[in-house]
């Protein structure tokens, strides 16, 4: 059972299919991620499982891997409890979900825009370039720089679900290239898909930080490293210029007008 | 333990026969690296306070908390106050206030008992907050009468 918990996890998916299954029934969505180099002690560990949650997933994968014997499930050996509440945030990385509160409402109107997609008018395209603004000036520079310039330079570039995060910020930067060019080719078909493709990751990219990364992060950090992070993102806050206000109200207004549309 | 009903405060409380501890080896060094430390006679813009990580702790926490100096105190500045009998308390919050804008310090730590009283000092330190231009985080911890941790939670920045 060692070996196999020491394994990334994609290898065990592709090896074992069943263990996704059980992944899946404890909110531990693997499947869709696009490293999988996560050692499967480390997902239990992080995951923070309670301990009779934890031996009864361990229980069911080993019989995956092992059916028919009975197997001795170890311990995963935790660095702190699991505990069992709402998650509370430090002021900011509470900042960070705030931010992502925008950003999926935004998300939550790529359907809209789709379906009103126009590239032949500049009325058509400029909504498209201020959904591609939205995207690099709020998403990405504003929040997605805070997270990789401050925030991850805590911890260990080398870690899995680090890289995960990078490899997502990566895709998300591809998605946007990808819809500029299709606009520049009039493509509706690729603005569509890429639009689609970007919303997709970003609802669980931001589930997997939200849920995740930052309750471990924030139970990481000591307090002195919580002031710094708290006094960083101000100062990066205004160096750019400007505020999750602008974008909130560039939202607001994109929410009113695809609700004006649906009452004509 | 035998209790008395009253004030949680001033509840009379005796605890001689519950615990079961396991003493430390060695000499405990303290961990204390400034005087003063009682809220009326300190500075808030003294040189420890500067960009510090402070604690502001009620009175009796470091009588309760066994580990107070290794788990809290280590690293950190201080200022004790007693949100029950202190007098001049509107002093109190003009240096709270004095912390964030002045000293710039870098995190508050806001120490309480469980008993009702001690959450004025929590809300002293809130109310600084929102009277100052600098916003910084704040975090609280209650600690029970015999010592354990009862809560430990961000309360705003």
């Amino acid at each position: 059972m060692e070996a196999y918990l020491n394994k990334g996890i994609k290898q065990i998916i592709n090896q074992f299919p069943e263990v996704e299954n059980i992944l899946d029934e404890y909110g531990i969505g693997c499947a869709p991620c696009n490293v999988g180099t996560c050692l499967l002690k480390d997902i239990i560990e992080i995951h923070n499982l309670n301990t009779d949650e934890e031996q009864k997933i361990m229980t069911r994968i080993a019989k995956i891997f092992y059916p028919g014997k009975v197997i001795k499930i170890p311990q995963i050996k935790r660095k702190r409890k699991a505990e069992l509440k709402e998650i509370s945030y430090s002021p900011p990385i509470k900042n960070l979900v705030e931010e992502h509160v925008i950003i999926k409402r935004w998300v939550a109107l790529i359907p809209e825009v789709i379906k009103n997609l126009e590239v032949d008018s500049e009325e058509g395209r400029q909504l498209i370039l201020d959904g591609v603004d939205f995207i690099r000036s709020y998403a990405d520079k504003y929040h997605h720089a805070k997270e990789e310039e401050i925030l991850f330079k805590y911890f260990d570039k080398d870690l899995d679900i680090l890289k995960v995060m990078y490899e997502d910020h990566q895709q998300a930067r591809s998605h946007v290239k990808a819809i500029l060019e299709a606009l520049e080719r009039k493509d509706k078909a690729a603005i569509a898909k890429h639009f689609n493709a970007y919303g997709d990751l970003l609802n669980e990219h931001i589930k997997k930080e939200d849920e995740i990364l930052y309750p471990w992060m924030d139970k990481n950090l000591s307090v002195t490293q919580i002031g710094e992070l708290f006094s960083k993102f101000k100062a990066a806050d205004e160096q750019i210029g400007y505020s999750s206000a602008k974008y909130e109200k560039f939202v607001n207004r994109f929410e009113d007008k695809f609700k004006q549309k649906e009452l004509r | 333990m035998k209790t008395i009903e009253g004030c949680p405060g001033s509840q009379m409380l005796d605890f001689k026969d519950h615990k079961d501890t396991e003493e430390p080896e060695g000499k405990i060094e303290s961990q204390l690296r400034q005087w003063p430390i009682q809220m009326h006679l300190i500075s808030p813009t003294a040189p420890y306070y500067q960009g510090a990580d402070v604690l502001l702790t009620a009175d009796c926490v470091a009588y309760a908390l066994g580990d107070f100096h290794r788990d809290y105190l280590t690293d950190k500045s201080i200022a004790v106050a007693c949100p029950k009998l202190d007098t001049d308390q509107e002093i109190y919050l003009e240096k709270i206030k004095a912390w964030f804008d002045d000293a710039q310090i870098n995190t508050l730590t806001v120490l309480i008992m469980q008993v009702p009283c001690c959450t004025g000092l929590l809300n002293l330190a809130q109310e600084a907050a929102q009277a100052s231009n600098r916003k910084v985080p704040i975090k609280y911890v209650v600690v029970g009468v015999q010592g354990e941790i009862l809560q430990k939670e961000w309360a705003s920045a």
